[in-house]
């Protein structure tokens, strides 16, 4: 197997192989940065190009795309508050506001470097984990995945904001996230529910014009009104210089990164859940590592450990998501299931062979995936400083660009004239949802989570019935759910709320 | 009675009207249809209102309900505030409403033309410059390279 592994770097860095991951994290680097282009629709646009490659070239050319995705994404969420990926929103809270404070360079900094932390603990958890993972999976069934569904939405509610009033409108978002996601035809009978009559809302809601609208036009009325750059009328002296203070801070909150890492692989080795619900989850937890009400209430407002958590999530995802892919050709997330696509179209199937008689070209995937990080980050740390003096730019010159990537990237998600309505109407409840002080997270996650809640919801209870809450992993995973909402009332209980200490 | 007409309130009756609302349409549904929507509707609804009544008859501490979330700038005065917030919504729909008419590939520079202009008040050079910019951007990127399907802007396809 050692042999394999190191058969596994030689394949990629073979020039043939080399030069194809090279193009693919150019073609990747852009994509992740513009708005309008996303990930998984640039993964099936390149599938035919891999006709005539062996498979380690293709799989060098589309993994070295993919990898790096998410890494410049963050770049574009950081600076502009537009999700450059969908996989990236999480950053946009954090990270932009950090970049009003003045210092994109530092939060760029931080985002690239646990982007690429989680990037090689998503790549060695792959290495590592094939030969064991297949209990692990196959102990998740429909109960648990719904309950796993549960745990994430009441997580990232109860850490949404301070005391009672802030776990209820959490929950609420939360909630309203779902029922959005019940938009469409109901997957189990067909019937069509809240369409209203539209055609094009038969398939549901698209996820990309309701990120895209949701962060991106509270951010652009935000400009708007202050009138400003992005950075405002701060001291612009540190704004280039903060990217190693960026990669620093990584290093000074390493495991928090490793371990919003470790929970974005685990997110991707379970079929269905994907990054969306990883980057949420990890920022879930970054908040959570809040020692006091204050440092929590910083959270949102630009504190670089929420920058770190989805930074790394988004990433290490990538690994994990191959996990089931590799292993049992079942794909983690829709990308995968394009990438599964490739594997039919080079002739190889997924499963015990790739273990066997294809296990250097399997390490040969994570060697493109680690190699073509380090390249991206490599690369983008070079040039971070003039791409943070971009916060710098006059608002009233941005503002047009920016609502062009806006609108161009929510129409591209479905080239319909709705999806341009849609994100609308989610840029305006964003913006309602910020005035009254309910959090937009658990709407997200709600919104990702709906489809996948609801199916394993009805297969659990019309295979089980009501047993199905007695079985012992969903117990687990009830007591836990308990757990995550009282915790922050338990942790805090005493201390004062955020205001009356200054107070 | 200021409290019942706030916006929190607003945001609270929308939310119990959405729980509301999806009980009420899935009366007509099959079970299997309903399961799901009447789980989620059913707690909305009843949260809704206490968030409802939350909002209308207790005041609403500064340290309670803060969101970890981006909170709006409040360094500029309200009423310049609200003029900002309108006119950017205004543009916002404006740009809607021109890629409706004339389809995106011309939408876009004019757009970033007349903004930059009039809201902006950049200088002709710069203005200029920067259209040529957004048009390349359309026209090269998104058109001819990725070949996007923009659908013809309402008024050319009333000759076609």
């Amino acid at each position: 197997m050692l042999q394999a592994f190191i058969d596994g770097l030689f394949v990629v860095f073979q020039w043939q192989t080399f030069l194809m991951m090279l193009l693919g994290v150019f073609i990747g680097f852009w994509v992740g940065l513009l708005p309008g282009l996303g990930g998984t629709t640039t993964l099936a646009l390149m599938l035919p190009f891999i006709y005539k490659m062996t498979p380690a070239e293709a799989f060098a050319f589309l993994l070295g795309m993919h990898s790096v995705v998410s890494t410049t994404g963050d770049i574009t969420s950081v600076l502009f508050g537009i999700p450059g990926e969908g996989t990236t929103a999480a950053t946009i809270l954090d990270g932009h506001a950090m970049a009003k404070k003045g210092e994109a360079g530092r939060a760029l900094g931080a985002a690239l470097m646990s982007s690429l932390i989680g990037a090689l603990i998503g790549a060695f958890a792959l290495a590592l984990a094939i030969p064991v993972v297949r209990p692990l999976v196959l102990s998740f069934g429909a109960p648990e995945l719904f309950m796993l569904a549960i745990v994430g939405i009441a997580f990232i509610s109860s850490l949404s904001g301070q005391g009672g009033r802030a776990l209820l409108r959490g929950i609420l978002a939360g909630l309203v996230g779902l029922m959005f996601a019940l938009v469409g035809q109901d997957p189990q009978a067909g019937i069509l529910r809240f369409t209203f009559g539209q055609l094009y809302l038969w398939n549901g809601l698209d996820l990309v014009p309701v990120l895209v609208g949701l962060f991106a036009i509270p951010e652009i009325i935000d400009l708007a009104v202050r009138g400003t750059s992005i950075a405002g009328e701060l001291p612009h002296e540190n704004l280039g210089r903060g990217v190693w203070v960026g990669v620093r801070d990584t290093f000074v909150h390493f495991w928090l990164t490793v371990r919003c890492s470790l929970a974005g692989t685990f997110i991707g080795i379970m079929p269905g859940l994907g990054g969306g619900v990883a980057q949420w989850i990890a920022y879930g937890h970054a908040v959570q590592s809040a020692r006091s009400r204050e440092e929590r209430a910083g959270f949102g407002k630009g504190d670089v450990r929420g920058v770190l958590g989805p930074g790394a999530a988004n990433n290490s995802k990538e690994g994990g998501s191959l996990i089931p892919t590799i292993a049992f050709g079942v794909p983690g997330s829709s990308s995968m299931a394009i990438l599964l696509g490739a594997f039919f179209l080079l002739g190889i199937m997924p499963g015990p062979d790739m273990l066997d008689k294809h296990l250097v070209l399997t390490y040969s995937m994570v060697w493109t995936m680690v190699v073509a990080n380090i390249i991206t980050v490599a690369v983008s740390l070079f040039f971070l400083n003039y791409l943070a003096k971009l916060t710098l730019i006059r608002g009233t010159v941005l503002i047009p660009f920016i609502l062009f990537f806006a609108f161009i990237g929510a129409y591209t998600s479905n080239n319909h004239l709705g999806d341009l309505l849609v994100f609308l109407a989610f840029g305006f409840l964003g913006y309602v949802m910020i005035r009254c002080g309910w959090p937009r997270a658990p709407l997200v996650l709600g919104f990702v989570l709906g489809r996948i809640a609801e199916n394993n919801f009805y297969i659990s209870t019309i295979r089980y019935g009501p047993a199905w809450t007695l079985r012992p992993l969903v117990l687990i995973l009830i007591v836990l759910t308990v757990i995550v909402v009282c915790f922050p009332f338990v942790r805090f209980k005493g201390k004062p709320l955020m205001g009356e200490s200054l107070s | 009675m200021r409290r019942l007409l706030s916006l929190g309130s607003a945001l609270s009756l929308a939310t119990a009207g959405v729980g509301g609302y999806a009980l009420y349409a899935s009366w007509s549904w099959p079970f299997r249809t309903a399961l799901f929507p009447r789980v989620i509707a059913l707690p909305l609804l009843f949260l809704a209102l206490i968030e409802l009544a939350l909002s209308v008859w207790s005041a609403e501490g500064a340290r309670e309900g803060r969101a970890v979330d981006f909170q709006f700038t409040d360094t500029v005065e309200p009423v310049l505030a609200r003029k900002r917030t309108i006119a950017i919504s205004l543009w916002t729909l404006g740009f809607l409403a021109l890629i409706v008419l004339v389809g995106f590939p011309l939408a876009v520079p004019i757009f970033v033309f007349v903004y930059l202009r009039i809201a902006g008040r950049e200088p002709w050079a710069l203005t200029i410059v920067l259209t040529v910019v957004a048009w390349l951007i359309m026209e090269g990127l998104f058109d001819r390279f990725l070949h996007l399907p923009f659908p013809e802007g309402w008024i050319f396809a009333l000759w076609t």
